[in-house]
């Protein structure tokens, strides 16, 4: 099954666990299935309305979502999803 | 609370004394528990922003990934993020809240004239609508 690489902070979410491994045919798939075995991680990923939060990045292997088909980009048993935020700012 | 050991604090300071007067940024990677966080490898990163760069950093999300990757193999965590101000105190902007994330701690360094002058830590919430200061120990 995929493997979803979960960022430190979240770990605590998901029984300390540093990767996760869920099935599905999607990257929004995978993000369900995650969110739905470890419901505390779900505010962490996805605001009040269902939508990934504005800082949540989900890259599948080396690539951003966003440039592929985003949630509904298609996941092989060996592909690994990480979670990456977005960050910047300026004075 | 969160503790820098000192090696990884002059890599920051180092670092943010080169990038003057732009702005720089860079990933805190060591290790967390009940009693809070401890830096112990500081990972200086590009200042992405395509633009004037004295008063706005962005972290390049690649470069994020290959860190979160070196962390993994050398069994430590990202536990925070630092950039600098320029010419102007280490207090969490307006900007710096509203493009930050509610997982990690935000340092800020204060860099008056070319050389450090002071520091804080910060830790957003969620929506990017506040952030508590936390002790920071260097």
């Amino acid at each position: 099954m995929p493997k979803i690489l979960i960022p430190t902070p979240l770990r605590q979410f998901v029984d300390k666990q540093d990767a996760v491994t869920v099935a599905g045919a999607t990257v929004g798939e995978l993000l369900q299935a995650l969110t739905n075995q470890h419901a505390d991680l779900r505010k962490h990923l996805y605001n009040d309305e269902g939508k990934l939060r504005s800082f949540v990045n989900v890259y599948l292997n080396d690539e951003d979502i966003r440039y592929l088909d985003k949630d509904a980009t298609a996941v092989k048993d060996s592909d690994t999803i990480s979670i990456v935020p977005s960050i910047a700012g300026g004075r | 609370m969160i503790r820098i050991e000192p090696t990884a604090w002059a890599a920051m300071v180092a670092h943010a004394r080169e990038a003057y007067p732009r702005e720089c940024c860079g990933a805190m990677l060591g290790s967390e528990n009940a009693n809070g966080r401890l830096v112990t490898v500081t990972r200086p990163m590009r200042n992405a922003f395509e633009g004037a760069q004295e008063d706005t950093y962005q972290l390049d999300p690649a470069e994020q990934l290959a860190v979160e990757k070196e962390a993994r193999a050398q069994g430590l965590s990202v536990v925070g993020i630092f950039h600098s101000h320029p010419d102007c105190d280490a207090y969490f902007s307006k900007r710096d809240l509203q493009n930050s994330c509610p997982w990690y701690s935000f340092v800020v360094l204060s860099i008056q004239k070319g050389e450090f002058h002071h520091a804080n830590s910060f830790l957003p919430n969620f929506d990017q609508t506040a952030a508590e200061q936390e002790q920071l120990e260097y």
